[in-house]
């Protein structure tokens, strides 16, 4: 016999088993179906994940905002607070240099000025 | 018109389960030649082929080229296929006969099959596992020459020269007594 020639496999052909061969590919089609329904969760959950995205980041920043204002209000009534010490400190300079009947230094105009640092 | 391979991935990806379904008919019966030549055993290479589809369709994003999405199947089958062997070996006991018996117009022509089964998968198993790949789905699943060294990613004269090696020591195999090396 020639190496040409086919070789006879019939007996491992599944088509000779048809109710076997149509077993294997059912289960496989709803396997495979399954598989690609999980799929279409997974790929719908990541859509749902988008899709809320920009919302939560939205809210995210208006948060953001909110705290950020609040803050920069705590933060001016504190200037206010130190800017009526500050007053306060000038008018008990102006007070003393008047009653004592002296002219206040300028260091001590820094230093009621609030300043840190006396040059 | 057929659609092309490619078409049928892009459309699996979508989610397309008819697409799926084609990819099915087109390949199931190569996709069992290749687990069937590396295992040996047709009940193994069944649940090979179920589970390498699975592997497949869920991967189908991993699959590169589209076109070549024979290959790419063909190379997750052959690697379950390897991963059972591997995972069998010192469990079976009678290696490469399937002993579940086929259907047949009587008891006597179903022990003929099965003893010929027997000596075709005993045969098989004496020669290298890509010729055993090459002369199944060329002389059982009727590929050419072509399309075999398109699918396993050999030259076509590479293929030709497999299945003249793989035919020879078969029938020498055969005429032998089905005894293997």
């Amino acid at each position: 016999m020639s190496d040409l020639e086919r070789m006879d496999f019939s007996a491992l052909d599944p088509g000779r088993d048809p109710e076997r061969w149509s077993r294997l590919m059912d289960a496989t089609r709803l396997r495979v179906e399954a598989a690609l329904a999980d799929r279409a969760g997974a790929t719908g959950a990541l859509d749902i994940l988008g899709a809320w995205y920009r919302p939560i980041l939205a809210a995210a920043a208006a948060v953001a905002l909110m705290f950020g204002a609040a803050d920069a209000a705590i933060a001016g009534r504190g200037a206010a607070l130190e800017g009526t010490s500050h007053a306060r400190r000038l008018a008990a300079l102006s007070d003393n240099s008047l009653g004592r009947g002296f002219r206040p230094s300028g260091a001590a105009l820094m230093v009621a000025l609030g300043s840190r640092s006396v040059p | 018109m057929d659609e092309t391979d490619t078409e049928l991935v892009h459309s699996v990806r979508r989610g397309d389960r008819r697409a799926a379904g084609r990819l099915l008919q087109r390949y199931l019966r190569a996709c069992r030649a290749v687990a069937l030549a590396v295992t040996g055993v047709e009940a193994d290479a069944d649940d090979v082929c179920q589970e390498a589809f699975v592997v497949a369709v869920e991967r189908i994003d991993d699959c590169r080229d589209p076109a070549k999405f024979g290959k790419w199947l063909l190379q997750i089958v052959r690697n379950r296929a390897r991963n059972l062997v591997r995972s069998n070996v010192g469990r079976r006991l009678v290696p490469l006969v399937d002993t579940a018996p086929a259907p047949g117009p009587s008891p006597a022509a179903r022990v003929e099959r099965l003893e010929l089964r027997e000596r075709l998968l005993g045969a098989l198993a004496g020669i290298p596992e890509q010729h055993r790949e090459v002369i199944l789905l060329h002389d059982l699943e009727g590929w050419k020459h072509r399309e075999i060294g398109d699918r396993l990613g050999l030259p076509e004269g590479t293929v030709r020269s497999h299945l003249h090696h793989a035919r020879r020591r078969l029938r020498q195999i055969l005429e032998d007594g089905g005894a293997t090396e």
